[in-house]
């Protein structure tokens, strides 16, 4: 099977201090790949490097097969891969069918066109409008992004990550600071729209990892240490005393 | 012309129809009929030619707001390019046989490429990045542009500027343009060609993500979009019709100078687009109207009219970052709701004392400014079509009095202002 | 030789100038994000204050009091003004403070009037302090470069050496963190804007006798220091003393050494056309260094802003 993602020998160094400190991992196509490890593991550093926030210091990104190193962040994801933010990050004066829409923009072929009407183009608003089903926001349609609530925000992050149709998605702990209720819908929303797709996610919450990934990679102090599916990270003893271990004391 | 949706997001007013299908007509048919008709109504010469700034006024304004409304992109030196757009077309006026070539209402596409191609070069650098960065660039360009003026005098003329003469173009269905009239139809026929393309615009994919990049670029930069090239095309685009501005004013003034380019004429088209409002496709247009004929009424009543506009701008700065835009748009849930009607005798008791107050406090001010300035034994001063001795104590026991009294019965009703504005802006029925 | 030295020292004075307004400028910028427009309007305030202080109680008096007066202005505008307009964002904030240039402007035109002021050098310090081969170095010139690098290393101390200055260091960095540890950030920031235009206002001060008090001081200046901020990098504050002194001696160098255009394009191979009157590039071949000296400062800008984006010492991503 090839590889959807390939991280080979990935090093990143903030001054002295090296964050991540070679990681190589395999992401099949089609995987539901979940990355966990205690704070300050590097797992948001990690989904910064391979989405080309930051430049790596060392190693190569591969997605497909292309190498990723030098890549802005809107030329990384024109080639198909789209992620979430941790920190909602939409566009909150636009109402919710816009955000759709201007995500969708890209992918149907418009880049910097300037002389066709966006609301003439049927087949946007019927996109833009089968997204927002999707993610279950047809009724807030109108409203300006930032007066939904706070799981309404988390669920039109993911519907503005899928809309353009990368075969790559990536989630950066989606279902962070929701509650029982809400963590259920989004972990049931995230299973419907990547069905298919190739999906990377960073996760706190246990439940939510063990319900959706089938591969899952421990990272602690910048390394993988291990990689599996659910079952055999589980029984990894290694895990159990770096991370589950103090996840079991914590909690 | 609906909202660009980019005010305030809690206020149900601001929210558009997103994705209707249709583009509103009706505004712009009332305004082409308008157009049509206002030479009609005023006939006076001088009406026309204030009519003519106020027109390229609105076309430069607008051609701001895609930067300044719609991009987030904030410049100190766009006269620049309305200016070189002006003076690209007086040089083309005198290009003899060239000129005698092409008609007249053709010559503000030359201007809007000018405008274009200098926006372009500059725009390679200066739009790297939004906000202070941006804002710094486009000073500095703008100032070396205008210091230039006065050093490669074969384009720019000096100090003295360029001159032409219009009416040399080929003639255009047999008319030269010899009349204010004739150039007035001309500049309204390209104020609402450059409005419509405008609105356009904001409409098509580019506009969009221009507005997305403005209120979050990294979010646009993983959808795909170079943050950088959205504000490049963005700019670029507003110095197409920024240079139909300044062709237009060659036009109409038959001359440019270094004035046309200078930070002054720059910092004016920020302030015209800022008190109209930045948050709607409207703003700008309402803002070159009151302006111009702001400037064109005060400056003849008063030496000081710069001061008060410094004020006003400060103030709206400060309370209704919105404009004058803002401030009409605030009132359409109440509208909607129908109990708009309920304002008015709140608004007349506030607002009328308030407006009291204000003349009181110009009064005392122009008194000021007279007692200091004036030449010694000038005691004699006319405001508001009083003539009286500054020197003497009654007027200005007279000016305190109004002032006091304004600004004091202002503040007394203010708290009637509120509850009325609550209520007609609570649906009925949902009594608190 | 002789010559260079006079020049060096002319430039050297209009460099500390160039950098009591950037100093203060930068400050506010790194710690508050927002580039005060009216920065340079301060600096005519002060000049202004100091004229009106000094009929009444001389020169002296003068220097203490005005910039005293400047950075409680400042200070006024920061709390009752900026605080306002920041929740707006930074854009708005500039445009805040570009209006509030247009109104000093304008308030100092209500009051002082149009014409240049009588504002003169004291004369304690109206002698010759020494001679280079015929040039006369006033003694007003040395006063000012004993200021302004007074002032320079008193900044430098409390930045550096004391506990205050260490608060303003990690409250431009980390203003959540500085808070959470209990300090006012709101005072240090109404404190810093306070500093920095007081600055600007002794700026003013001793600027004004020798540039001229009159309304549009605080124009001719303004630009050139957002130049300068621009070129150092914006916030650094050795940026900021870098591009200041750089820019003091080019405009001093270019006004005192007549090159011409012609002889370099005339160096380079090419030939004058004839008539040059007739030519239109006639303009290209008449200029001389000291008709560019005012603009080569933007000049300068253009180009480092497109090979070093970030300005000689700015951060990457500051």
């Amino acid at each position: 099977m090839s590889a959807a993602l390939e991280l080979d020998g990935l090093k990143k160094s903030f001054g002295q201090t090296e964050i991540i400190r070679g990681v190589d991992l395999s992401i099949g196509k089609g995987e539901r790949h979940a990355i966990i490890g205690p704070n300050g593991a590097g797992k948001s550093t990690l989904f910064n490097l391979i989405t080309g926030r930051f430049p790596q210091t060392a190693g190569a990104i591969r997605l497909h097969g292309q190498d990723l190193a030098g890549k802005a962040p809107y030329e990384i994801n024109r080639m198909g891969l789209s992620r979430s933010f941790q920190i909602t990050n939409i566009f909150p004066k636009m109402t919710v069918f816009e955000n759709v829409r201007c995500s969708l923009l890209w992918s149907m072929g418009y880049r910097y066109n300037f002389w066709s009407v966006v609301s003439r183009s049927r087949a946007l608003t019927e996109g833009a409008d089968s997204i927002l089903e999707q993610i279950n926001l047809t009724a807030r349609r109108d409203l300006p992004a930032g007066v939904l609530s706070y799981a309404e925000q988390r669920a039109l992050e993911i519907g503005i990550t899928i809309a353009g149709g990368a075969d790559v998605i990536m989630l950066d702990e989606p279902t962070a600071g929701m509650s029982h209720s809400e963590t259920d819908y989004i972990v049931d929303l995230i299973r419907t729209v990547t069905t298919g797709k190739t999906l990377v996610m960073v996760e706190h919450d246990m439940g939510v990892v063990f319900g959706l990934a089938d591969q899952i990679s421990v990272l602690v102090y910048g390394e993988i240490i291990a990689t599996g599916t659910p079952e055999d990270v589980r029984a990894n003893p290694k895990v159990q005393e770096a991370y589950l271990g103090e996840a079991l004391e914590t909690h | 012309m609906t909202d660009q949706s980019t005010t305030d997001p809690t206020k149900p007013a601001q929210r558009m129809r997103a994705g209707s299908m249709a583009i509103p007509l009706l505004p712009w048919c009332v305004a082409a009929v308008l157009l049509l008709v206002l030479p009609f109504i005023f006939t006076a010469n001088s009406a026309i030619t204030i009519m003519n700034q106020m027109a390229i006024t609105i076309i430069f304004a607008l051609a701001y707001n895609m930067l300044l409304g719609q991009g987030g992109m904030l410049s100190f030196g766009h006269a620049v390019y309305a200016g070189v757009g002006g003076f690209a077309c007086v040089h083309i006026m005198n290009m003899d046989d060239f000129f005698a070539s092409i008609p007249l209402p053709l010559l503000p596409i030359f201007g809007g490429l000018m405008g274009m191609g200098l926006a372009t070069i500059v725009g390679s650098f200066s739009t790297r990045k939004a906000g202070t960065v941006f804002a710094m660039i486009s000073l500095g360009v703008g100032e070396l542009i205008a210091a230039c003026s006065v050093i490669i005098v074969a384009f720019f003329g000096g100090e003295e500027g360029i001159s032409g003469d219009r009416t040399y173009g080929m003639p255009f269905f047999g008319v030269e343009f010899l009349q204010q009239i004739e150039v007035y139809y001309l500049i309204a026929v390209w104020l609402m060609i450059s409005a419509a393309l405008m609105y356009l615009y904001s409409r098509t994919p580019l506009g969009r993500m221009a507005n997305a990049v403005r209120d979050n670029p990294e979010r646009a930069e993983f959808l795909g979009y170079s943050a950088r090239w959205v504000r490049f095309y963005s700019f670029v685009a507003s110095g197409f019709f920024a240079g139909i501005a300044g062709a237009l004013f060659a036009i109409n003034y038959e001359i440019l100078t270094e004035e046309n380019l200078n930070t002054t004429q720059s910092g004016i088209i920020l302030l015209v687009t800022f008190l109209g409002g930045v948050g709607f496709f409207f703003g700008p247009i309402l803002g070159a109207i009151v302006f111009t004929l702001v400037q064109t009424v005060l400056s003849l009543q008063t030496e000081l009219w710069a001061f008060y506009l410094g004020i006003v701008f400060v103030v709206t700065v400060m309370f209704f970052p919105g404009g004058l835009a803002g401030i009409i748009m605030m009132h359409v849930p109440a509208m909607r709701l129908g109990k708009l009607g309920r304002l008015g005798v709140p608004y007349l008791k506030t607002l009328g004392a308030g407006m009291i107050g204000c003349f009181g406090a110009a009064a005392l001010i122009e008194m000021t400014f007279h007692f200091r300035h004036a030449s010694t034994g000038d005691h004699e001063m006319t405001i508001y079509w009083t003539t009286f001795d500054s020197h003497t104590v009654l007027p200005w026991i007279i000016a305190i009095a109004f002032t006091v009294f304004g600004f004091g019965v202002a503040r007394r009703t203010a708290p009637d202002l509120v509850d009325a504005w609550n209520d007609a802006n609570t649906p009925n029925g949902a009594t608190q | 030789m002789d010559l260079i030295l006079v020049n060096l020292i002319d430039g050297l004075v209009t460099g500390l100038l160039l950098f009591m307004l950037s100093a203060g400028l930068t400050l506010i910028f790194s710690m508050m994000g927002v580039l005060n427009f009216a920065h340079a309007s301060f600096y005519m305030l002060g000049a202004y204050f100091a004229f009106q202080i000094s009929l009444y109680m001389g020169f002296w008096m003068g220097l203490l009091i005005a910039p005293l007066v400047v950075g409680v202005l400042g200070a006024g505008v920061e709390r009752y003004g900026l605080r306002r307009v920041h929740q707006y964002g930074h854009v708005p904030e500039l445009i805040f403070t570009f209006g509030l240039a247009l109104l000093i402007e304008e308030v100092v035109q209500f009051i002082w009037g149009k014409n240049q002021m009588p504002y003169a050098t004291p004369e304690v310090l109206q002698f010759t302090a020494f001679s280079i081969a015929g040039n006369s170095i006033p003694a007003y010139k040395i006063f000012m470069i004993f200021i302004s690098v007074a002032i320079f290393v008193g900044l430098l101390y409390i930045l550096t050496r004391t506990r205050v200055g260490m608060i303003i260091q990690a409250a431009l960095t980390y203003p959540k963190t500085v808070e959470a540890l209990g300090h006012n950030v709101p005072l240090i920031f109404m404190g810093v804007f306070g500093v920095g235009t007081a600055l600007a206002g002794v700026a003013g001060v001793i600027a004004g006798p020798v540039l001229g008090t009159f309304p549009g001081m605080a124009f001719v200046l303004g630009s050139i220091v957002f130049v300068t901020i621009v070129i150092g990098g914006l916030g650094s504050l050795w940026g900021a003393l870098v591009a200041s002194l750089l820019i003091g001696w080019i405009t001093t160098f270019s006004k005192a050494y007549n090159l011409r255009m012609e002889d370099l394009l005339t160096w380079l191979g090419f030939t004058k056309p004839e008539p040059i009157w007739d030519s239109a590039w006639r303009d290209m071949w008449s200029i001389t260094s000291p008709q560019i000296a005012d603009i080569l400062p933007y000049i300068l800008m253009v180009l480092i802003l497109i090979f070093r984006p970030y300005g000689l010492f700015g951060k990457r991503d500051a």
